[in-house]
């Protein structure tokens, strides 16, 4: 079972209906987590959502204890949430992308996709990953094709994996195919 | 003929009555055998109980009315702090046993003048218009909320005769939306453009309007899609309503069944193009209408994005409550299917103090002097009216 945990927003259910393609799901908000659903889950989605990791607390602890326990994806303050963990600072950007469309890079050998690809994505964030960053088995993957911002992150150790942009935008093209990979290894 | 000599009659004997668009005309309703006036404790068990009503297939097997904004609030949990208020109805639905089919050309022009006391005033003006502006431009840069709805009103006290103003209003504004509640006290007309849901058997669709523009002897329907493809602000306005109302929907529909059946086309009406995609479900098994009311309510377009986040900062910094603007009228059929509109470029008058509100989307590019002038604009219609 894959357990979204949603931090309020209104992208969250796409992202619902995107991993039902791989699998079974189910969803509550951040504060109304249930204890066994997240222990029989297999993977752990952190949704997007309003505000700034540091605003989740509760999200933070859930990624700290089930950290290399279980597969775990980030997607936009999800992505943020687990960089912020990984002692990452996420701070505003100037140019701010809101239902914007863009470029995405791959740009790391070691990522499940191949280097030099070029993805379309949607784009719905204030902030962003304050670099350098350096952190045990992450790497940057990906990086906006212009601003090069970093746009997604694997750890193929612990298995923890995230974006930046949104997967399950009607702007992404590609989506399902990003979330199948990840899911399937 | 006769059916135009009805509409008048009725108007004249002080009757309650409802007039709402329909695919070719207007549907007239009325002889209303209840009236339900909603509140935060009754409004669960109304909507429930309305599709568990079973008779014969009757044309006026349904309520028809509306929610207002703060009972469309309480309903997803969300209270609103003390603000200045009209202590009008938080909803009202009506069961007619009368319904009439009208044609487009509604003729009716009123007897009496139409008295308007004062002029209109405004409860924002554009300093502290500016003020919550620059608050939300700093909530966007700390991604609190991607986009938000900024909410001024208008208001001024007179007497008026709703159906004069309801028919004039589809002359110039034959808005696929409209709607006329005519009641003892009070009145609303409105040109609302904007369908919310649509729900036939298992079959749900939304239709979010983001980007409208007037037209010119210049501008055609290919101009104005390319003008709004062009226009980087309003495609990426436009691109997080439809990503939002996709959210909305697979709340309540089958995995994988949500789609845009209708992605970014201009609609042409009698004097504005719209900016519209068109976004398609099926229902989940077991879903009531209570649950497709609550998904779906209050329409993202008109609050902003996310949903929760941004109307807890609305009401933060909104001093007069909405009252119907941003609610949805409409009607559940005893069958369940439903049509529901989001309320907007409407009048409401009660007890002869009239209100028209209006709203704009403060965006990372918006700038605050151009949207209040665009707030002026949207009202400045209705209250040509009452000149």
């Amino acid at each position: 079972m894959i357990y979204i945990i949603d931090h309020k927003d209104s992208f969250t259910h796409n992202v619902v209906h995107q991993f039902s393609n791989f699998g079974n799901v189910e969803c509550d908000n951040f504060d109304k987590i249930n204890q066994r659903k997240l222990d029989q889950s297999k993977v752990i989605v952190f949704s997007p959502g309003p505000g700034s990791p540091k605003d989740y607390p509760m999200s933070s602890n859930i990624y700290k204890k089930y950290k290399g326990k279980k597969k775990i994806i980030g997607i936009c303050l999800g992505f943020q949430q687990i960089l912020y963990n990984e002692k990452g600072k996420i701070i505003e950007q100037k140019k701010i992308y809101h239902g914007y469309q863009s470029k995405v890079r791959v740009i790391s050998n070691y990522s499940l996709f191949k280097k030099n690809r070029i993805f379309k994505v949607g784009r719905y964030h204030s902030l962003k990953l304050k670099e350098p960053f350096y952190s045990k088995n992450f790497e940057i993957t990906m990086r906006c094709a212009i601003s090069n911002v970093a746009m997604a992150i694997e750890n193929n150790k612990d298995k923890i994996y995230g974006f930046q942009f949104h997967p399950e935008s009607f702007l992404t093209e590609n989506g399902n195919l990003l979330i199948k990979k990840i899911l399937s290894i | 003929m006769i059916k135009q000599n009805y509409l008048i009659n009725i108007n004249k004997t002080k009757k309650p009555f409802i007039i709402y668009r329909s695919k070719k005309g207007f549907d007239l309703y009325t002889n209303f055998s209840k009236k339900i006036i909603l509140t935060n404790k009754n409004i669960k068990k109304f909507i429930n109980k309305t599709t568990k009503l079973k008779s014969k297939k009757k044309e006026t097997n349904l309520f028809i009315g509306f929610f207002g904004y703060e009972i469309l609030n309480n309903l997803i949990g969300i209270k609103l702090p003390k603000q200045q208020r009209l202590n009008f109805p938080k909803g009202i639905f009506y069961k007619p046993e009368t319904k009439i089919k009208l044609s487009n050309n509604l003729n009716y022009t009123s007897t009496k003048k139409n008295k308007s006391i004062k002029n209109f005033k405004v409860n924002i003006n554009k300093k502290s218009y500016k003020n919550i502006f620059d608050k939300f431009k700093k909530k966007i840069k700390s991604g609190e909320t991607y986009q938000i709805k900024i909410c001024t009103k208008y208001h001024n006290k007179s007497k008026i005769d709703p159906l004069d103003f309801f028919c004039r209003l589809s002359k110039t504004n034959l808005a696929p939306e409209a709607f006329l509640i005519k009641d003892e006290n009070f009145s609303i007309i409105s040109c609302s453009p904007e369908n919310l849901i649509t729900k036939k058997g298992d079959f749900i669709s939304t239709k979010p309007i983001a980007g409208t523009l007037k037209k010119t002897k210049k501008l055609n329907k290919h101009k104005a899609l390319m003008f709004f493809n062009k226009n980087i602000k309003e495609n990426k306005e436009h691109n997080m309503i439809v990503d939002m109302e996709r959210s909305d929907l697979s709340k309540i529909c089958k995995p994988g069944s949500v789609k845009i059946v209708k992605k970014k086309i201009i609609e042409e009406y009698k004097d504005l193009f719209h900016y519209v995609s068109l976004v398609y479900g099926k229902l989940k098994k077991n879903i009531k209408t209570f649950d497709i009311i609550k998904a779906m309510m209050p329409g993202g377009s008109v609050i902003g994005c996310p949903k929760i986040s941004t109307l807890n900062l609305l009401n933060s910094q909104e001093k007069v409550n909405r009252n119907i603007y941003t609610g949805s009228f409409g009607y559940i059929k005893f069958n369940g299917d439903m049509r529901f509109n989001i309320i907007i470029r409407a009048i409401l008058n009660y007890k002869n103090y009239s209100e028209i509100s209006v709203a704009s989307g403060v965006v990372i590019d918006s700038n605050s002097n151009h949207e209040f002038n665009e707030n002026y604009i949207k009202a400045k219609a209705l209250m040509d009216l009452y000149k």
